[in-house]
């Protein structure tokens, strides 16, 4: 230091008294030894949970209110929280959805069956293909045809589906990673969801908004390749789901934030309309899939990972053995895949091929009454409901017997285990809101519908 | 499919799709639903016991009258059994055999529209044996059938289109090369023909044999030739030619007007009256992007049954062109006037009205015969008000001229002012006419004039020619909906809304007062001459808040309830054009329906 000019004048401040690093390199930085100790050396505590039991740095407090949302950097998802805190504790909170309204179920109503897949894209945006297969089975269950759709478009539809679930758990998770401090597996996470969803840009021509499923069947078959390089892509993600999984399970830091953080009870979570990987994580072990098979899912070996304590992390562990799960089904499916038509053979329901429109009359009328007038669904009403990515996913419609739905409700998962939000949250910290807010994992599209 | 009973899944489809194709349209979601037709005069009486007879029609019994047709019972309970050739104000030839069903004891199938109905007949619609007749059928219309949709004007409302999806809907059997005709034939002023997409039904030629009563087309060459054709130098040009087009189930025949600007899906529909003569033929407008494209005859037995002439079909365009959209002030005598707002311009008329008021002298009303009921009831309560204050005011009735050379017995009437009998029994007894009028102001009669629509039964020479007459008057208000010579020497000009833009009724020649409604937004800054004149008497306090100031449908009741008033009750319709108003009723109130989901045509 002494052969620099700086030395002659004296090392410059950077700001506010902070240390340059010269004074650094000197050792000895003055004023330091001034701040108050803690009255107890923390650095002896293990975790969170014994750090509560220090009672002797009460500071007063008293009540006040403030907005987290709609826009925060730390919720993924539109929603706008009012929090009653008193110091670091949630003393109330109210959870206002509906920042995201986009008039799903109304906007259905002047659209033709089949253009209401557009907008199911959009309800679920990380795994639009799941609100794909939603809607066309409630359509086929109304139209009657359920059993009718050829064998090779409901394995498509089982695969595109499951990967699907898989691209929503990992979002969920990496994203939540994320918000607690872990940015690397976010970003391994989500690459491992970009080389999924690349796969469906080549199998549908869109990286997010397939709108790949078709009442009666699936738009297109696969792929030449598709299924070696879906396999590839399974296989190659495994390695950095790994690693996912060994950074964030035994990481103090995430367990401490995530660990008896936003509990829920079994009998809590039922009585609150709970489904999906958040229902299971009490230890309930519903899973539409399972229970009221539809597709080919009973011909899959699967077991429905739960949780025991209903707890943030348990809703993570959940979803991460989902995933596993999720490509065990792939593997199989995979392997039983039948060759043979993706779209039914009925030409009130389904597009007659493009080579006949062009070239025959008859074609041509039946293309052109799809469009126009849409599939004409005799009248009556239907509850159908699979497993979407947060869990139920049902669809009520109401047909008047004319090309577009009478009625279209959607049960959207999100929804309803958004309504417990305030609950989870009662007497945490303010930080434990983005963990729980984040396992919850509302997804505003669907939130609001 | 249907005959493929070995699959029950198809054939539970075959059922459930059948049953939304045979129940009739919803009559909200109906466009067709005669709306305005007069009550009391409706109902046709149940005919007696022993004229009915009871068929089983598909297992199920049914009473019509004794030799009734068996398509219209079939339709009149639910059964469609599709068919081309037949329309229900035509006859039938039985030329498509579409219709084609089973009448057991009779070894061959029958056509239902040809088929008068007898006590103990059983008819089967939908018998496996039917229904591939049925198919074959369209199979055949279809062979030589064009690959036109796309570039058709009737596509989205083709009735071959709507057959071959309920009935067909199986792929093309036929490899051979299709037999090609002429497209693009001029048959008259207003109408094209593709020979290649008729389906050779013989509708067209009967409207003209029995609606317009001229035999103008015919048929030509035979077998797959065969093809319609006009007589040698002669045209399709008989007045009604145009609902041959309406009547064609395929595009076939196509409008001059209408090809090519519009997909008929797209239109929205909103059913109103033609203001296009006295007759107020029913129509349904056609519109779409705030812009009307085209109207065609809407169903009323007792007015024009389901047709209407060619030049009613082009009213709309009179709400497309020429209009007056914007307010002007100014000095008049035909010296410049400057443009402002509706509410300034009618704030500056109502205070001149009130200073003519209070100087003493004559004003003039002027009922037109183009406007609706609403708005001269409107202006009827104005002249009470007037008289009350003291003013002495004097009514007219103008219109447009009559042309006695449309006068048919069909449906054209000479008298070309929707309204008339409406504005004459609203102005009054007193009331004078237009040559009144001209006979008042050349003697200086008349010191301030405000008009409620400015037709005269002039052309436009001699309306220009006229009109500096007015300039002898200290005040003119005109509420009109196009520019004219008169309008532009009036000291306060008024843009007011067109026919298809306004909620109100018409009264036709014979008494029946019939509802129009709003189809598209006024243009400019027009407005209703019912709110005009609502506005000008609140400003010039004349009147408040009365009950005919609110809305149209209470012009419309409060009009209705005072005429009635006048009559002893049950009065008949037919003998005073008052008893026509006692019984007239608003109808139901509905948005308008896309064409792609009402379900009435094609
Ligand atoms: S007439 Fe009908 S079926 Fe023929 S081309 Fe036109 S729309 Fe298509
Ligand atoms: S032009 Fe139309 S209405 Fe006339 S015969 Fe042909 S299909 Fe029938
Ligand atoms: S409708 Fe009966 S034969 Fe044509």
């Amino acid at each position: 230091m002494s052969t620099t000019t700086q030395s002659k004048t004296g090392p410059r401040k950077l700001a506010f008294g902070m240390p340059t690093p010269d004074e650094i390199a000197a050792g000895g930085i003055p004023g330091l030894s001034a701040r108050p100790k803690l009255p107890v050396d923390l650095m002896d505590k293990l975790n969170a949970s014994e750090l509560e039991e220090v009672e002797d740095i009460e500071l007063p407090t008293e009540p006040m209110q403030i907005n987290m949302g709609p826009s925060h950097p730390a919720t993924h998802g539109t929603v706008r929280i009012v929090l009653t805190i008193d110091g670091e504790t949630v003393r109330d909170s109210d959870v206002q959805v509906g920042y995201l309204h986009r008039c799903f179920e109304k906007e259905a109503e002047y659209a033709t069956y089949t253009q209401v897949f557009p907008y199911t894209d959009r309800l679920n945006y990380v795994s639009p293909l799941l609100n794909n297969v939603g809607f066309a089975l409630a359509v086929e269950k109304l139209l009657g045809i359920g059993a009718a759709i050829p064998e090779r478009a409901q394995y498509i539809r089982v695969i595109v589906g499951e990967i699907s679930r898989i691209t929503d758990h990992l979002t969920c998770l990496g994203a939540s990673a994320m918000e607690v401090g872990g940015f690397t597996p976010f970003l391994w996470m989500i690459k491992i969801r970009e080389w999924l969803w690349e796969l469906l840009e080549e199998l549908t021509g869109a990286r997010l908004t397939h709108s790949y499923v078709r009442v009666g069947g699936v738009s297109q078959d696969l792929t030449e390749d598709f299924i070696a390089r879906l396999r590839a892509t399974l296989n190659r993600s495994l390695e950095p789901l790994a690693e996912c999984e060994k950074l964030l399970v035994k990481n103090r830091i995430f367990r401490d934030r995530m660990d008896g953080v936003g509990t829920m009870s079994a009998e809590d979570a039922i009585a609150m309309g709970w489904t999906g990987p958040c229902l299971r994580s009490t230890g309930v072990p519903y899973d539409v899939r399972k229970d009221h098979p539809y597709l080919v899912y009973d011909r899959f070996e699967f077991d429905v990972p739960v949780g025991s304590v209903g707890d943030n992390y348990d809703r993570f562990a959940v979803r991460l053995e989902e995933i596993r799960q999720s490509m065990r089904i792939l593997e199989q499916a995979m392997q039983q895949i039948p060759p043979g038509p993706v779209l039914l053979d009925e030409p009130r329901i389904c597009m007659p091929p493009k080579n006949a429109v062009y070239n025959t009359i008859e074609s041509m009328i039946g293309h052109f009454k799809l469009i126009v007038d849409g599939i004409k669904v005799p009248p009556g009403e239907v509850y159908s409901y699979t497993e979407g990515g947060n869990g139920e996913l049902g669809f009520y419609i109401v047909s008047d017997g004319s090309g577009r739905p009478y009625r279209c409700h959607v049960r959207s998962p999100s929804f309803i285990i958004t309504q417990s939000m305030s609950k989870l949250i009662l007497g945490a910290g303010i930080a434990d809101i983005i963990p729980t807010f984040g396992m919850i994992n509302m997804i505003g599209g669907e939130c609001d519908r | 499919m249907a005959e493929s009973p070995s699959s029950p899944i198809k054939s539970s489809i075959a059922a459930a799709l059948r049953e939304t194709v045979s129940p009739p349209p919803p009559p909200a979601a109906s466009p067709a639903a005669p709306s305005a037709a007069p009550a009391g005069s409706a109902p046709s009486s149940a005919p007696p016991q022993s004229e009915l007879c009871t068929i089983k029609l598909d297992g199920r019994e049914v009473q019509a009258k004794k030799g009734a047709n068996l398509l219209e019972v079939c339709l009149a309970h639910g059964v469609d059994v599709s068919y081309f050739c037949y329309h229900p104000g035509l006859s039938s030839p039985a030329v498509c055999r579409q219709c084609l069903v089973e009448v057991v004891g009779q070894p061959k199938l029958v056509p239902a529209c040809f088929t008068p109905i007898a006590d103990k007949m059983e008819v089967n619609t939908a018998t496996p044996r039917v229904l591939t007749i049925r198919r074959q059928m369209l199979e055949f219309t279809l062979v030589n059938h064009p690959v036109d949709c796309p570039i058709c004007d009737k596509a989205g409302e083709c009735t071959l289109q709507k057959q071959y999806q309920d009935w067909d809907h199986v792929g093309s059997r036929s490899s051979i090369p299709k037999v090609h005709k002429p497209k693009m034939q001029d048959l008259g002023p207003h109408i094209v023909l593709d020979s290649e997409r008729c389906i050779l039904c013989t509708r067209c030629i009967r409207v003209c044999d029995e609606v317009a009563g001229q035999k103008q087309l015919t048929m030509a060459w035979r077998g797959d030739r065969e093809q319609l054709t006009v007589a040698p130098g002669h045209q399709l040009d008989n007045p009604y030619s145009l609902n041959t087009v309406d009547v064609c189930p395929v595009g076939a025949l196509t409008s001059k007007d209408f090809r090519f600007t519009m997909r008929a899906w797209e239109l929205f529909t909103t059913s109103s009256v033609c203001p296009g003569c006295a007759t107020g033929c029913n129509v349904e407008v056609h519109h779409a992007q705030g812009e009307i494209w085209r109207l065609v005859p809407r169903e009323n037995l007792q007015v024009n049954k389901y047709w209407m002439c060619d030049e009613g079909r082009f009213a709309y365009k009179d709400v497309r062109h020429k209009r007056l959209t914007s307010a002007r002030i100014g000095a008049g005598r035909g010296q410049p006037a400057q443009i402002t707002s509706v509410d300034k311009a009618v704030a500056f008329a109502a205070e001149r009205l009130e200073r003519l008021v209070s100087s003493g002298g004559t004003i003039g009303l002027v009922y037109s015969a183009q406007t609706t009921n609403e708005a001269l009831f409107a202006l009827s309560q104005v002249a009470a008000k007037l008289t009350a204050r003291g003013a002495s005011v004097r009514a007219y009735v103008s219109g447009a001229a009559p042309r006695p050379e449309r006068a048919d017995n069909i449906l054209r009437s000479a008298d070309v002012n929707p309204n008339t009998a409406g504005a004459k029994l609203l102005a009054g007894v007193g009331a004078g006419d237009a040559k009144a009028l001209l006979a008042d102001l050349t003697a200086g009669k008349l010191k301030g004039l405000w008009m409620v629509g400015t037709d005269l039964p002039l052309g436009e020479q001699a309306e220009f020619e006229i009109a500096p007459l007015a300039d002898g008057l200290e005040l003119l208000i005109c509420q009109a909906v196009h520019d004219s010579p008169l309008l532009r020497r009036a000291h306060v000009q008024l843009p007011a809304a067109a026919w298809a833009e306004v909620d109100g009724t018409f009264t036709n020649a014979k008494h029946m007062v019939q509802r129009l409604r709003k189809a598209v937004a006024p243009q400019g800054d027009a407005r209703a001459h019912l709110e005009l004149v609502t506005q000008i008497a609140k400003k010039a306090n004349l009147a408040q808040n009365e009950k005919w100031q609110v809305s149209a449908r209470q012009a419309f009741l409060q009009m209705v309830a005072e005429v009635a008033s006048t009559l002893p009750p049950g009065a008949d319709p037919a003998q005073s054009v008052a008893a026509g108003f006692a019984a007239a009723d608003w109808g139901k109130e509905f948005l308008p329906v896309q064409l792609r989901f009402a379900n009435s045509r094609g």
